[in-house]
Order: structure tokens, then C-alpha cells, then sequence
């Protein structure tokens, strides 16, 4: 085939790559809900790991696992990070299953595989263009917060069931939400059902 | 089109600026309706159910719970189902029995059956008293 053949076929068949993508989106839109694609996972993942630097990767953490420390970091992820990542680490809540990308498992091995010092970086940064904010205060006492919620993500695959429970009450609510735990408790008490919350909009 | 009437009562030139003033106003009062409107969309999103009844059948892979409305309702149990005493604490599906309150915290399926995430219990006979962990 003549080069100027080959190269009109390749710009025939990106056009309608492009064109068959146009229309995909104008018929079905750009919808958060989506689950990303294998390739935008494997480019964000990649994307992901240029953005944290050398030095950062290698970074050891100062601070060893001690139960006090895993109690603050739990308090800490449950108060901060669970209402994406959830209790258990696994993203499925609501918040979790409507950002674009997800929020990864994890207790998976795509984050426990991480080294300390890439997951203190991300913690400290964000991951841009994901709902993953940069916590990072730099004050000392923020940088020790940040290296001991690193532990707790390491204990995350052994999380006891104790620890979920004591972590569900750390939570952050609303008036909403405290109102709907009052019902539940009142109900197992023995009281008469007097739901307020349609039952389909509990969070 | 907007008029202005002045203090003869004739109607007047609409003053640009006045003009200018109104559309912007318009256009405040649209965006703060239509985030009011958004805000009170956002509080019904989330798309857990909520199951409170009395266990009336107990299944290897799932619960039926008889609702305050007397429809029954199926709950499947799946591997990362909690189960969760009155008082707070952790338990397991043998201690469930029929007759006891259930609130169950579910996800649905896209076959239109619930999962159960917690399913939160207290003894039939044992209502009263106790008091959450705090």
C-alpha cells in the first residue's frame, strides 16, 4: 500500500472513531454514574503515578502502628474519609458511587501495593481531575495525622467488625441522620414504628 | 417589557441602567431558586433501603421481615452482611430468630431484590431498657 494510501486510511478510520465517540456522548450523554473504561483506568492509574515524585515514593514512615495510633487514624478515617471511601475501605457509599472515577477498594492490591510514602503523598495532595482532595496542612501535627492514617490503610484488610461498629458511631452526621438512628433505636426498643425517612432515601 | 411610571403617571423611556438592574436581578433570584431546588433534590438522593419490621422467616441466604404496613419484605444476606445487637455489639446470623425487631440497612440489586449491608436486631420479648454504645 502507498503511503498516502495508509495514511488516508488512518485519518479515515480516526475520524470515525471520533465521530462514532461524538455520537455515543450526545446519545447517551457524560454520566458520573459510569464505571471509567479499562483504558482510562490503566492512563489515570499511570497519570496517578507520574503525579507523586521520586523522593515522595520513597519516604518510610516515622510513625509505628501501635494501637493508640490505629484507634486515632480509624477515628480520623471515619470522621474524614469515610463518607467516600467508607468504613470499610471498599467505596460503597453514596458519594463513593457517584464520583467519576471511583473511589478504589482499599484493601485492594492496586492501593495496598503502594508504597507508605505514595500513599502519604496522596493523602497530602489529592489526585487531580477525582474527587480525591489534598489534605495536606503542612504543619508537623497535620504530616503525623497523614503517615498514621497510612497505618490504619494497612490494617484496613484485617478490620475487625468491633472496629467498623465503633467507627460507624464516628461518623459525621446530620440532623437527618440522627434522627434516623433515634427511630431505629426507638423501634428495636419496642416502641411503634413511627417513620419519618421514606425508607427508599436512607443513606 | 418593563414599564416605568413616574410621579405624574405617564409612562416614561425605560432607563437602561434600570433595565440593566432588573434582568440581573432576574437572573439572581433564577440561580438561587434553582440551587434551592438542586439542594432539596440532593437530600433525597442515596440509594440504600431501609427495612424495619419483624423477622418472620430466617433462610440460609436470606430474611423475610414483616413490615409496620403488613407487606413482607425478602432480604438477601450476602457475605459482607453485619449483624448487629441491640446494645451495639457484634453478632451473627444464628443469633437472629423469628420474631425479633430487625432495622436492616440494604443495597438493591439490579433484579429488584435487596442485599443486606447491617442488619440491626433485638430479642423478641427483650424491647426496652437498653441503651446504644456510645
Amino acid at each position: 500500500m502507498k503511503r498516502g494510501n495508509l495514511i488516508l486510511l488512518l485519518v479515515v478510520v480516526a475520524v470515525g472513531l471520533a465521530v462514532a465517540a461524538g455520537a455515543s456522548i450526545l446519545h447517551n450523554g457524560l454520566s458520573a454514574r459510569a464505571t471509567p473504561t479499562a483504558l482510562e483506568a490503566m492512563i489515570a492509574r499511570n497519570a496517578r503515578r507520574l503525579a507523586i515524585p521520586a523522593n515522595a515514593r520513597n519516604e518510610h514512615n516515622p510513625i509505628s502502628a501501635s494501637d493508640e495510633t490505629l484507634k486515632e487514624a480509624r477515628a480520623h478515617f471515619a470522621d474524614h474519609c469515610a463518607t467516600c471511601h467508607g468504613n470499610d475501605g471498599r467505596g460503597d457509599t453514596m458519594y463513593g458511587k457517584g464520583l467519576y472515577p471511583k473511589p478504589p477498594d482499599l484493601r485492594l492490591p492496586e492501593t495496598q501495593k503502594l508504597s507508605d510514602g505514595e500513599l502519604f503523598w496522596i493523602i497530602e495532595n489529592g489526585v487531580r481531575f477525582t474527587g480525591m482532595p489534598a489534605f495536606g496542612g503542612g504543619s508537623h501535627s497535620s504530616r503525623d495525622d497523614s503517615w498514621k492514617l497510612v497505618l490504619f490503610l494497612r490494617h484496613l484488610p484485617q478490620l475487625t467488625m468491633q472496629e467498623r461498629l465503633e467507627m460507624e458511631r464516628q461518623n459525621p452526621k446530620g440532623p437527618g441522620d440522627r434522627e434516623e438512628d433515634q427511630e431505629e433505636q426507638d423501634f428495636l426498643r419496642g416502641e411503634p414504628v413511627q417513620q419519618k425517612h421514606a425508607p427508599e432515601h436512607h443513606h | 417589557m418593563l414599564i416605568v411610571v413616574g410621579i405624574g403617571g405617564w409612562p416614561s423611556r425605560p432607563d437602561p441602567a434600570e433595565l440593566r438592574r432588573t434582568f440581573m436581578k432576574r437572573r439572581v433570584v433564577s440561580l438561587l431558586v434553582l440551587v434551592a431546588l438542586m439542594a432539596s433534590v440532593a437530600f433525597a438522593h442515596g440509594d440504600k433501603k431501609h427495612v424495619m419490621g419483624t423477622l418472620e422467616k430466617i433462610n440460609a441466604d436470606s430474611v423475610v421481615v414483616k413490615q409496620a404496613d403488613g407487606k413482607s419484605v425478602e432480604v438477601k444476606l450476602v457475605s459482607g452482611t453485619m449483624y448487629v445487637s441491640r446494645d451495639g455489639k457484634p453478632a451473627k446470623l444464628s443469633d437472629l430468630a423469628v420474631g425479633d425487631r430487625v432495622v436492616i440497612h440494604a443495597t438493591p440489586n439490579p433484579d429488584s431484590t435487596l442485599s443486606a449491608d447491617e442488619i440491626k436486631f433485638s430479642a423478641a420479648g427483650t424491647t426496652g431498657a437498653a441503651k446504644p454504645q456510645q
